[in-house]
């Protein structure tokens, strides 16, 4: 009230303001604006694609350039898909397409049936028929009601217009896909704020909680199957089979028996639970002078390490080698457990000092009288879980968003004006025109089609026999 | 390995290149020479072609008991099958037999390339083992294929509207008519390609230097005008991408059900799904493009050759150059 009666600045603020707001909108709706969202979009899709997420700063700085892994480092591009940018990219995109669809969609997808210039449209034609004007227009009323087209008629000062209108519902099929989009981001949005993911490991006969819900799964066993294949290159050995037989324990307090594969996780009140990896925990020796000594306090999994008494190194276990040829002492092709052992790297305070391969059973000497044996080794299955409350959502917009394409793509909405207007007794000249909501190239065959089909079904100007329009395929 | 099988399956792969390979010479030269014959001739080949692939991934399926498209062998076979498949649709209902030279040519190199991946008998590894990929994989592979014919028009198009800007440089006189290259377009009526009586208002038409030119008897301007207008080629390079666009976002949604069995998330921005999605966005963005006028026609159809780049890259780059989840080992 009081900006309205005091005059002067606040209404010229207020509608500065609503200026620029309109501004705002008008570049947003625009669609080159839209497009280049969705450039960079795709650029920063790219660039996820091409360097490998979610590293380590040490990979990067070994994998590139020194250059490009600083700017790796200070663009946070490592973990980019989480990153303000591509948020902000795809929040932008929504709001683009969401000013679209309120300025530009609905207004030219759902126009007003108007008068228009027939010769002025690209599609258009003149048939000269028989009859008066009105029973023309009442033919070819029937005639396109008969094709399927829904026909109204429309008096705008005193001249009768005939409009024709194809797939007039899929014109909102674009509505349908932008709303399917914005579904999949609600979606997706749904999992960030309430649904949890995680990983772990678990030894065969051990036990691991998910902290997020308290499912306790108890790994009885964990097997895989791995045939050697001959192909013409020679013998790969292609892995069959990962499974793993556990107990699973959920609110219920209940343990169930669970098998979980690759492509059969296993559902734990709500949360999923699938075979993600597997590998061999060692259970590492070491002794001084003959002596055991505190070594590693768990069975190692691989990339983890302990330190050498108090000699300022430290032994990581790099990996399982199954088989290690006896011949040559190299590992073998064969990654099933044969001839087993390890790679270990020492590091001598922090830096490498070597590694070695080392026999299951077979102690080697580390230097100061320390001793180290690989004991034996215990399979362990790595699980990922996730709970995602947003996936029925997800899935609902990837529908609607398909449902969109489909429509939008298959369903071509078009429109005839049609014009009759009387140039003698009993001759009248028909005009009309066609658009689509996709130009007119689109339909130019059609057009074609129907305009020929009508000078094949209307009389001609000058016969005085009027035929019915017989009822042909639709158009 | 049961002999009779492994040569029934052989013999099919020769016979799909083959007819690839004779089928492209054949339409190459109905497209340089427009002698009706040569039509006659070069799509029964495709079409013999296309049968012979397809039986032979059945008989793959047959000889191994492994579903066929489990390595890249296979699916490279299905890509050339369903390029040249959807080649054929576009070629009977859209008079589209122009474009088989390149397409089938495509198809044979993929189809020669296929073979140098082939490892023989190789069962799926656990990931790969699920009814998922008999659904995904093939709408996959049939969403690349379209995109790959769409790439053709678009190639041809590029080329038309190149040599229709030549002339019109070379300055004609003539003015007054429809589809420019680039796609800009004037609301003139026209009608000579058609033989349709006058008052008929029509945009496919060529520019009026290049059918001057024609007229004055240019060989190569000639044998531009039989190409189809550009306004055309558009539309069928627009009408083929909205083929592909909705296969391609099937793909996707089936590939994320699937990774949700396996991996327990429908999206992990692996390199392959993203590259997917990449894909998808490109030809999300012609899409729009494409419904400007302005935009419509040489920007489109750069953007549509983009786009199978970035197939390609999804394709074949991801496999090879970057491994993820979707070269699945544990
Ligand atoms: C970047 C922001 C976006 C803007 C500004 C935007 C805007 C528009 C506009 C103005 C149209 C044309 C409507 C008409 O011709 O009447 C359109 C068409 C369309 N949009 Fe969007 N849109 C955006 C993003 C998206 C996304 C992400 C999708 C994915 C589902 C999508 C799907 C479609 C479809 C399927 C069409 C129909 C295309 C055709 O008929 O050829 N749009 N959009």
């Amino acid at each position: 009230m009081e900006a309205r009666s005091g005059g002067g600045l606040a209404p010229r603020t207020l509608s500065a303001l609503r200026e620029s707001w309109n501004d705002l909108v008008r570049l947003f709706a625009h669609i080159p604006f839209g497009v280049s969202l969705l450039a960079i979009w795709a650029l920063l899709t790219l660039i996820g694609v091409v360097i490998e997420q979610g590293k380590d700063p040490a990979f990067y700085a070994s994998a590139y350039a020194p250059p490009v892994a600083r700017l790796i480092a200070r663009l946070d591009l490592a973990n980019i898909y989480h990153s303000a940018a591509y948020i902000g990219v795809l929040g932008l995109i929504i709001c683009s397409m969401t000013a679209a669809t309120f300025t530009k969609v609905i207004p030219r997808r759902i126009p007003r049936l108007n008068p228009v210039k027939v010769d002025a449209i690209p599609l258009h034609a003149t048939v000269r028929v028989a009859g008066d004007a009105a029973s023309v227009r009442e033919r070819l009323a029937a005639f396109f009601a008969a094709r399927g087209w829904q026909v109204r008629k429309r008096e705008f000062g005193g001249t009768e217009w005939t409009f024709a209108d194809k797939n007039n519902w899929a014109r909102r099929g674009v509505l349908v896909a932008h709303v399917g989009f914005v579904i999949i981001a609600i979606g997706t949005t749904i999992y960030w704020a309430k649904g949890y993911s995680g990983q772990f490991a678990v030894l065969s006969g051990e036990t691991a909680t998910i902290p997020e819900n308290g499912a306790r799964i108890d790994l009885e066993r964990f097997a895989y199957r791995i045939d050697p294949i001959r192909t013409k290159a020679g013998v790969v050995y292609q892995p069959i089979d990962y499974v793993s037989n556990a107990k699973v324990t959920g609110r219920d307090g209940t343990a169930h028996e669970a098998v979980i594969r690759v492509n059969s996780p296993y559902d734990v009140d709500g949360t999923l639970v699938y075979q993600a990896t597997y590998g061999f925990a060692i259970d590492f020796k070491l002794t001084k002078d003959g002596r055991p000594v505190a070594g590693p306090d768990h069975l190692l999994k691989e990339g983890e390490g302990f330190a050498v008494g108090a000699t300022g190194r430290a032994i990581q276990y790099q990996r399982f080698v199954g088989t290690i040829d006896r011949a040559t002492g190299q590992p073998a092709a064969d990654p099933r457990p044969n001839d087993p052992g390890v790679v270990v790297q020492a590091f001598d305070s922090d830096r490498p000092a070597g590694a070695a391969m080392i026999a299951l059973g077979q102690p080697i000497d580390l230097g100061a009288g320390y001793k180290l044996e690989a004991a034996r080794y215990v399979l362990y299955s790595g699980f990922q879980y996730r709970y995602d409350p947003g996936i029925p959502v997800v899935g609902i917009g990837a529908f609607v968003l398909l449902a969109g394409l489909c429509i939008s793509f298959y369903f071509l909405p078009a429109r005839l004006f049609v014009l009759v207007r009387e140039t003698g007794a009993s001759t009248s000249e028909v005009g009309i025109a066609a658009t689509t909501v996709k130009g007119y190239e689109v339909f130019e065959d059609r057009f074609r089609d129907i305009v020929e089909e009508l000078r094949r079904t209307e009389p001609a100007a000058g016969t005085t026999e009027v035929r019915p329009a017989p009822v042909l395929e639709s158009v | 390995m049961d002999p009779f099988r492994q040569s029934l399956d052989q013999n099919l792969l020769v016979v799909g290149i083959a007819a690839y390979v004779t089928g492209a010479l054949v339409l190459l030269a109905y497209f340089l020479f427009r002698k009706p014959v040569l039509r006659t001739i070069g799509l029964p080949l495709a079409v013999i072609g296309v049968i012979a692939q397809f039986a032979e991934l059945g008989a793959r399926w047959w000889m191994t008991g492994v579903w066929p498209l489990t390595n890249l062998y296979g699916s490279l076979s299905l890509f050339s099958a369903c390029a040249v498949a959807i080649f054929l649709i576009f070629a009977f209902r859209y008079d589209l037999a122009f474009i088989g030279g390149p397409v089938l040519a495509l198809a044979a190199i993929a189809l020669g390339y296929a073979t140098t991946w082939n490892e023989g008998y190789m069962p799926a590894v656990p990931a790969l083992q699920s009814y998922w990929i008999k659904i995904h994989v093939p709408i996959v592979i049939s969403a690349y294929a379209s995109f790959m014919v769409a790439f053709c028009v678009s190639i041809i198009y590029l080329v038309k509207a190149a040599a229709e800007n030549r002339y019109a440089r070379r300055g004609s006189t003539v003015r007054g008519t429809a589809a420019a290259p680039g796609g800009a377009q004037m609301n003139v009526a026209m009608s000579s390609n058609y033989g349709l009586e006058p008052a008929m208002g029509m945009i496919r038409a060529d520019t009026p230097a290049l059918t001057s030119a024609a007229a004055a008897g240019d060989a190569t301007a000639q044998w531009l005008v039989g190409l189809p207008s550009l306004a055309r080629l558009d539309v069928m390079q627009y009408r083929i991408i909205a083929v592909g666009l909705p296969l391609l976002s099937l793909g996707i949604i089936t590939g994320a059900m699937w990774a949700k069995e396996a991996w327990g998330a429908y999206w992990q921005w692996d390199p392959k799904e993203t590259a997917a999605l990449l894909s998808w966005i490109v030809y999300a963005g012609y899409m729009h493009l494409h419904t400007r006028p302005n935009l419509r026609g040489t920007f489109t159809a750069w953007i549509s050759i983009l786009g199978f780049v970035s197939i390609i890259f999804c394709y074949l780059g991801v496999n090879i150059w970057i491994s993820g989840l979707h070269s699945y080992r544990m």
